[in-house]
This record gives structure tokens, sequence and C-alpha cells, in this order.
């Protein structure tokens, strides 16, 4: 199976976290689909070549969080409706810190309120061309 | 939860009067892997003789598997030296022989998968081998009896860096068996990677020792630029959860070792133009912990 996930281990981010991350974002892409089988734990890490118990760590979190369902005996699955669960949500979260971040570099450039209200129309213009608009 | 598989307590060890190791508790779970991390000199090696009772603690204890070390450990219990122990005479097939009629769990398959995968020759001489060659059969003949506890000191080292993801590999195979690691490195992404857990050594002292997710959860640097100076703020130097504060033209620095969103609160007040808070590798992590002389310890040991 080719790589469906990829994860810095020189990143200061936790590496459960980016991996959440990845699988969550897989299935609100629908990259991932719902009932599809997930790697094994082994096979995961030695495909990462990343910590045993750190895969392990994120599968049940991701199991807590309603993304998979894992049987004894025949492995994790995506659940069916998790699309429009938690994994929507982690997509959005994701989201509001990229423009969050945005928001605070501008901010930290010296822009007023207004100046990045209209950098952010403007943005907005080019990537939901008029048409989009309602 | 897990039961603890290597235990070091309280270890010290001095040769007459330099004292090499001070004092070092270090707990490994079942099924972990622990990565020992330490500049040159700072009882990396020494703790590893000590826990495979090659050396004899002055004071302290070691257990692995649950009891003191006994000669039937070796059955299980795998180490990797530092500096390779070979006889130069004998081939590479006939380490693997003796390995072979030592061990009970000798699984001759393995062996033969694991010398395939190190591309090494059965019929050369061991004195004959590179180093590199050298540190992959004294792995090959550790992992050669599938142990459930591997200490590998330096397991890596003259190996080019293929070898040294294959090296990785085998420890993450080995761990997703169920098997228990330590191991030491120089090379700090190899941690980074495969381990769940890093302790750090210094001059003999433990001065980190927690899982490397927490660690990188916790240890930030809030960087705030201000319009003017940078203001007194003298209620920060006292705060326990700053390790060190830089203050550099109108650039605060403060290089937090828990709860970085309330630090950045704190700092947020004074006023500042801008205020980030970034990530720290263990690069970062690890040459704060060894660089700065009597570093708080994070998580407050």
């Amino acid at each position: 199976m080719p790589a469906i996930f990829t994860v810095d281990p020189r990143s200061g981010v936790p590496l459960y976290l980016q991996l959440i991350e990845q699988v969550k974002r897989a299935v609100a892409l629908g990259t991932l689909e719902p009932g599809e089988q997930l790697p094994t734990v082994k096979a995961l890490a030695l495909d990462l070549t990343i910590n045993p118990n750190t895969v392990a760590r994120v599968y049940r979190e991701l199991e807590r969080d309603g993304v998979i369902e894992t049987s004894p005996g025949r492995g994790s699955f995506v659940r069916a409706g998790s699309a429009g669960g938690s994994a929507r949500r982690a997509v959005e979260d994701l989201a509001r810190g990229a423009l969050d971040d945005a928001v605070r570099e501008a901010k930290s450039l010296g822009l007023e309120r207004d100046a990045v209200s209209g950098l952010f129309e403007d943005a907005l213009a080019r990537w939901f061309p008029a048409e989009d608009h309602r | 939860m897990n039961a603890t598989t290597i235990a070091i307590d309280k270890l010290t060890k001095r040769y007459g009067a330099h004292e090499v190791v001070s004092n070092v508790t270090l707990a490994v779970e079942e099924g972990s892997i622990c990565g020992l991390l330490g500049p040159n000199g700072a009882g990396k090696s020494t703790t590893f003789k000590c826990l495979l009772g090659l050396a004899r603690p002055t004071s302290g204890s070691v257990a692995v598997g649950g009891a003191p070390l006994a000669p039937e450990s070796f059955e299980w219990l795998a180490y990797v030296p530092e500096k390779s122990a070979l006889y130069e005479r004998f081939t590479v097939g006939q380490h693997l022989e003796i390995q072979r009629r030592s061990r009970r769990r000798y699984d001759a398959a393995r062996a033969a998968e694991l010398l395939a995968l190190f591309k090494l020759d059965a019929a050369k001489k061991a004195g004959k081998l590179s180093k590199g060659q050298r540190t992959a059969l004294m792995l090959v003949l550790a992992l050669s009896f599938r142990p459930s506890v591997l200490v590998l000191d330096e397991p890596s080292s003259g190996l080019d860096p293929i070898y040294q993801r294959v090296v990785l590999d085998l420890i993450i195979e080995a761990a997703a068996g169920g098997a228990t690691v330590l191991f030491s490195s120089h090379q700090i992404g190899q941690v980074e990677r495969a381990a769940d857990r890093v302790a750090i050594l210094k001059n003999g002292r433990l001065v980190l020792d927690r899982e490397v997710d927490a660690l990188k959860s916790s240890e930030k640097v809030v960087e705030a630029i201000f319009d003017g100076a940078v203001p007194e703020a003298n209620g920060l130097a006292g705060d326990a959860r700053i390790r060190r504060l830089e203050r550099s033209g109108r650039i605060l620095r403060a290089y937090v070792s828990a709860e970085s969103e309330d630090v950045a609160r704190r700092i947020q007040a004074l006023g500042p133009r801008s205020l980030t808070v970034l990530d720290l590798n263990l690069e970062e992590i690890f040459l704060n912990a060894v660089g700065a002389e009597n570093a708080p310890l994070p998580g407050g040991q």
C-alpha cells in the first residue's frame, strides 16, 4: 500500500498529533472512505518508521473520537458517517488555526483591523471567484 | 498499565574518585522504546554496563524483566556494546554457529534473513569486516534469537544512512512484536523517530526523562517583539515554568517547560507588538537540556 500519511518526526509538533490530524484530514477529504481498513499498528509504524506505541495511541484516540472502529482480530476501520462528524470538525479546526495565524501575523506587522479585513476580502475574491458568490 | 521491564534504581558508579554515573533512576516499560541521549562521557555506556552486569554498581540497583540479572536472563536479553566484541579470526558464519549452540531461542531462518538484510558474507572473517559491517554483525547476532529485551549502545555506529534506517526498522519491528528496547544514540533524529521515551544524561546525571510527545507538547519558546525596549518584568524570572529568559534588542524569548499558553498570556500582558509560541524539536530540547548549566528539569522531577 502506498503511504497515505506523512509525518515529520523532526518537527516540534508531537508525532501523535500530526498523525491524528492526517487521518482526520484523509477521512474528511474522502481519501479514506467509510468502511475502509487502516493498516495494522505494526504495519503503519514500519511504513512511517515511527514508534509503534505512538501509532497505537493514535488509533485509541481516533476510536475515542468516533473516527475509526476497531474490532478485535479484524482490524481498524473508518467508521461510517465519521466524515460528517469529528473529522469534519478537525478540518475546520485546521482551517481556523491557519486563518488565526495569518491574522495574528498581519497584526504583528502593524496592520490595523480595516487593512487586514481588506486583504482578507482580496484573498476571498481570488480563491472564491465571483460566480460562486451568493 | 504495562509492566516495567528495565528498572535502574538510584544507580551510582564511581571509578576511584571519579563518579561516572550519579544517582540515575530510569524505568522502561514493556513494549516501549527508550532512547538515551547525552554528550560523550555523560555515562551512557557505563549505565549500560551496570545494567548488563559488566560493571558493578557502586550503589543502587538494576533489574531486567522484573528481577535482578541472572545467567538465564541472557536467554531473552540481547546487548550490543558500543565497541563490537567479535572473534577476529572466526567467520561471520562461525559467529552464528556459536550463537546457535549457546542460545536456546536461536532462530536460523531469522539469522539468515538478517544476514541478507545487511548483505553480510557468512564466509568472511570478522577481522576483515568494516566498522559498519562489524556493527551489523553484532546486531544480527543480537536479533538472531528474537530477544524480548534489547539494550543497544550506539547500534548504528559506522553504518551509512540507508543501513541506519534498517536498524531503526529492526528496533521498531521488535517493539511492535512486544520487545522492550533501550538504545543510546548520538543521532537525535533516530530517537525522535523510533523512541516513545527519551532520557538525557549529562555529567552522569539524568537531566530529563519523558515521553517524546509529552516533551514536545510542553517545551515551547514564547517569543515577544516590543515596539520599544523589552520591559523589565522581574516577575517572569521567578516563574518556575520558564527555564530561561533571553533578551536581545526588542525581542524577549522565554524557554518554557510547561503551560506555555498561560506563560504566553503573562507575556502578552506586557504589551508586545507581536507574540508567537514556537515549537521545539528534540534536538533543540536536547541542546537546551545539556547546554544550560543547572537547567531545571521539565516535568518537575
